[in-house]
């Protein structure tokens, strides 16, 4: 047929793509698939309790602290949700959390394999999120885990640095509690490289994970940093918890942009401080999770940026004050953000009666020094993996969020489990093709509005310092959240295919679920494209290019 | 059973209609219209997923888009006037193409013009103001009557004593009084409706062909101006070919058992049909389908509180199947308003004219049959052509054969009219002598027009 082939040759097929929100999950979490499970329900014969206990088993396979991780997480997932395009992004966070407290409601026990499958025994050093994401891995595959904790209790940084306010210790504890009930022993008080050292450990277990995290806080390098009145934003809010620290009536300056900073300012506000932020760049570059700075702004702390701390000013031992100087931003650096450099105009002292510098921590690699290569950096594989026997995982490869150190636990975890058996390792997150964002079509699903989470009013948070800020959502808020998604790039039964194929080409399946509802017969396709141009969430795709598609 | 008043609808009674193609956006107005004449108040509710505002098949209801002038005005009469952004082109001749040449036939009189419309939003890729659905402008009006469009994939009807019981893809289900199905037979809501119901036998189908060819308007004009390309080639089971231009674009239809590539590759490869393109060469489309025609209707086409309506139930063979949506949703809507939703009601007064549709379709059944075998017989198209050209050259005079091929084509007409027709002395008689000279040498009087086909040349 002359000049018509291109369009003949253009079929149609099913596609599974990844949806954005997993594509931008530190975890890559598969955000569809639990929505789907409690979505979609009925049609797999589900009660909707049964549906919520089975999407958190789905969630809790990938990262066993949800409730712990949907409190803290910035949620990358929302910022990328194509219904953000319609009507708002779904509430995937406030789902998790609900899932996250679901469970422990419920005491559902962690998916795992009990008893122990295999011989092979296994060290973790620290329990931060990373070493307690690989822990959990290693022992549901089947393996005996022992965790190496060099203070009292466990929990990293998620235990020590995050307020009371994001983080109620109770949630924490009930998540660390059933994580422990896998088969993980917990040694603590054992600070590897000085109480017991590395090489003897490894030579205890057959694999050895290292999660010391980044304990060591970064300096700022200026006169009077050393000395009465400057503190480490980190230690400030450690020794917060312990109830030993109060601000009460105090002018505090906190300096840094990150989240640390901005905990540490709102901790400090609840202790009854004045407080006032430095950051030397402007807002759009601050790392600090926007959500949070917006929330600190309403509580009260001010905030200044494009200035920079030169020198802390005392009286005797008492800090008086702290001098900063003007800045600008210069280009962009490799990570995109605009440089600080130094700006116009004449320094400034401003009265000041604690500093607290939040600028970045580091690892402390007490100890294990020798470890490191020449830059003074672990030498870790993608996977993490250091050495035979041997993983890395968590801030002491590199600061980045919780979800960060779960994956990289995780992914670990999968390496050290083929290396083990012998089998291939795990190619790293093979990753279908993302959903091409306008192939979603919102017009298919009808409008229905982002909820909101319940939230602590702004007036009341200052008198009750430990309550949550963020308030979970109930059963019928979960659900309904949960029937927004769009179900980008996998099938969720809205049947248009199979009603309107002309050949009749599509069957229903036997046994259905999210994604498998329907099998096209290559052969009765007669390429028209309509069941492309009607599938709402991208999930069918023309084989073939030459098609006139969009 | 129930009594024909006893199952009259009340006022707040509810109606479901599956599918606002134009029967089902029809049968909405229609209804509306009649239940406010006499005071009822009843709720109806279009069931429609897709959108009508989508170019290309998805928002499209396949066919080839050709609604005869005298439909368009009864329309008008009913209150539905179109307005001039769905008509793509007002169709003003057909132009005939043989293997013995082309003729091209004026429109008999100037109400018989046609008029070409997407049913969609026109081709795949097209500009958004490049057409205005058909089936949109039809549903708005239902829905300016008061019909409450609901855009959920039906997938079940379920009745029990009191009710029926509408099921939807998403899980959601309705009660309600009265049932309309004008879902069409490229849904599949008839073979689960097959399935639930042992009763019940869907309509048999077959394969057609249609797809858009961009030209741009300017082209369009010059080569195939306000003229309806109709085909009359010797293809085995091809019963009927046009190619129907429509503002920058040219819709192709094929019409007859089961098409398929074979079927089109010697359609495209045959001189008259690529004579008719700008260097005779075929462009490739932009947009295509294979929609499924009803060729028998589905039995039975009522039931309790059941009414099959359009293409679901009967439809007109082949050509005008939106006279026939029209026919059907009124008289249905008639019946439901006036007097009840019970079989015996529908048996009354709306089964006699989908018998009526389906006699007609028999008579059409054999008229194609018979221009089949004038597409086999080279001698029977030229006489046909000669006939068809004198007429067009002279200006007084009936032109039956010129009537008889464009009623034909435009389903302006029932088949029995048209056979009725082609049994008149004067037609018959015309058609012998015509078949006599035109197959005599230098006989067709004509020679003006002519392109001779291959095969005359044999002659010499």
């Amino acid at each position: 047929m002359p000049g018509t082939e291109p369009s003949f040759r253009s079929l149609a097929q099913q596609a599974e793509k990844q949806p954005p929100c997993q594509a931008h999950c530190a975890n890559s979490g598969d955000v569809r698939g639990w929505m789907g499970v409690i979505a979609q329900h009925e049609k797999n014969g589900l009660t909707r309790d049964q549906a919520f206990d089975e999407a958190w088993r789905k969630i809790a396979r990938m990262n066993p602290l949800p409730a712990t991780i949907a409190r803290i997480c910035p949620h990358p997932c929302e910022d990328s949700c194509i219904r953000s395009d319609k009507d708002g992004a779904v509430s995937i966070n406030a789902l998790e959390r609900f899932l996250g407290d679901w469970a422990l409601s419920r005491t559902l026990p962690l998916p795992s394999v009990i008893p122990r499958l295999y011989e092979d025994s296994i060290g973790v050093i620290g329990s931060g999120p990373a070493s307690l994401s690989f822990a959990y891995q290693m022992a549901r595959r089947g393996y005996g885990v022992t965790v190496y904790e060099r203070g009292e209790s466990i929990g990293g940084m998620l235990r020590r640095a995050i307020p009371e306010y994001r983080l109620p210790h109770d949630v924490l504890d009930a998540e660390v509690k059933r994580l422990l009930k896998v088969g993980i022993t917990l040694v603590n008080n054992t600070d590897v490289g000085t109480t017991i050292g590395l090489e003897e450990l490894r030579d205890r277990h057959d694999v050895v994970f290292l999660g010391v995290g980044a304990q060591a806080t970064r300096r700022l390098g200026i006169p009077g940093e050393d000395g009465p009145g400057v503190t480490a934003g980190i230690d400030y809010l450690r020794e917060r918890k312990r109830h030993s620290q109060t601000l009460g009536g105090q002018r505090v300056f906190v300096v840094g942009g990150g989240n640390t900073a901005i905990d540490a300012a709102r901790s400090a506000l609840r202790d009854g401080a004045q407080v006032t932020l430095l950051y030397r760049r402007s807002e759009t570059e601050m790392p600090a999770i926007a959500a949070e700075v917006d929330d600190a702004r309403a509580e009260g702390v001010e905030f200044r940026f494009l200035v920079s701390p030169t020198r802390i000013v005392r009286d005797g031992d008492k800090l008086t004050g702290i001098e900063i100087r003007p800045m600008r931003l210069g280009e962009p650096d490799a990570q995109g953000r605009r440089r600080p450099l130094p700006g116009n105009g004449q320094p400034q002292t401003l009265a000041a009666d604690r500093v607290l510098i939040a600028v970045s921590q580091a690892p402390d690699w007490h100890g294990l020094e020798w470890i490191l290569d020449d830059r003074n950096s672990l030498h870790a594989d993608q996977d993490g993996r250091l050495d035979k026997g041997l993983w890395a995982g968590g801030d002491d490869r590199g600061a980045g969020i919780a979800g960060n150190a779960i994956a990289q636990g995780r992914l670990a975890a999968e390496s050290a489990h083929a290396e083990l058996r012998g089998t291939a390792a795990p190619r790293m997150q093979a990753h279908k093709k993302v959903v091409q964002r306008e192939r979603v079509q919102h017009d298919h699903y009808t409008n229905c509005f982002r909820g909101e989470r319940p939230r602590l009013p702004e007036n009341q948070r200052l008198t009750n310092p430990d309550a949550e800020v963020d308030q979970t959502i109930g059963p019928e808020q979960a659900y309904r959240e949960a029937t927004r998604c769009m179900s980008c790039g996998l099938c969720f039964d809205c049947q248009q295919c199979f009603m309107y194929c002309n050949a009749a080409g599509f069957t229903r399946l036997a046994d259905t679920g999210p994604g498998n509802y329907f099998i096209l017969a290559l052969e009765a396709c007669e390429g028209c494209g309509k069941c492309v141009e009607l599938c709402p969430c991208g999930y069918l795709e023309l084989r073939d290019t030459e098609a006139s598609l969009p | 059973m129930i009594k024909a008043n006893s199952s009259a609808l009340k006022d707040g009674s509810r109606i479901a209609v599956i599918g606002a193609g134009p029967s089902g956006s029809m049968f909405s107005f229609f209804f509306l219209n009649m239940a406010e004449l006499i005071g009822l108040q009843a709720d109806v509710d279009l069931y429609e997923p897709r959108q009508f505002c989508h170019r290309g098949p998805s928002g499209c209801n396949h066919c080839g888009g050709i609604v005869s002038e005298s439909l368009v005005q009864r329309l008008a009469t009913e209150g539905i006037n179109l307005p001039n952004s769905i008509v793509q082109r007002g169709i003003e001749s057909y132009t005939l193409h043989m293997d013995v040449g082309d003729v091209e036939i004026a429109t008999p009189l100037s109400e018989k013009r046609i008029a070409a419309i997407y049913r969609g939003h026109g081709p795949r890729e097209s500009s958004p103001e490049a057409a205005d659905s058909f089936d949109g402008f039809l549903q708005e009006l239902a829905q300016e009557k008061g019909a409450t469009l609901i855009r959920r994939l039906v997938t079940g009807i379920k009745r029990d004593d009191e009710k029926m019981t509408v099921h939807c893809a998403d899980q959601t289900s309705a009660d309600y009084d009265l049932v309309v199905v004008a879902s069409g037979v490229n849904s599949r809501l008839l073979d689960i409706f097959e399935s639930d119901m042992p009763s019940f036998r869907q309509p048999d189908r077959t394969k057609t062909f249609i797809c858009e060819f961009h030209l741009g308007a300017e082209l369009i004009n010059k080569t195939f101006g306000p003229s309806m390309h109709v085909f009359l080639l010797d293809i085995p089971r091809l019963e009927f070919a046009a190619l129907i231009p429509k503002g920058e674009y040219v819709t192709l239809c094929l019409l007859g058992d089961d098409i398929d590539e074979a079927l089109m590759t010697r359609f495209f490869e045959s001189p008259e049909v690529r004579n008719c393109f700008p260097e005779n060469m075929i462009p490739p489309h932009v947009c295509h389908c294979y929609p499924r025609i009803n060729i028998q209707p589905s039995r039975p086409i009522y039931d309790d509180r059941l009414v099959m309506i359009g293409d679901s139930g009967s439809t007109r063979l082949f050509k005008d199947g939106i006279g026939a949506a029209y026919r059907t949703s009124k008289a249905a809507a008639k019946t439901v308003v006036f007097h009840g939703v019970d079989a015996d009601s529908f048996k009354q007064h709306y089964a006699p004219l989908c018998r009526r549709i389906d006699h007609d379709n028999l008579v059409g059944k054999f008229v194609f049959n018979v221009a089949g075998l004038v597409q086999k017989a080279r001698f029977a198209r030229r006489g046909i052509l000669r006939m068809t050209r004198s007429e067009q050259q002279r200006s007084k005079g009936p032109r039956r054969m010129s009537g008889v091929l464009w009623d034909l084509f435009s389903g302006s007409a029932s088949y029995t009219n048209v056979f009725l027709r082609t049994l008149h002395p004067a037609y018959f008689g015309s058609l012998i002598w015509n078949l006599v000279a035109g197959n005599l040498r230098g006989g067709t009087g004509t020679k003006d027009h002519e392109r001779e086909g291959e095969g005359s040349h044999a002659r010499h």
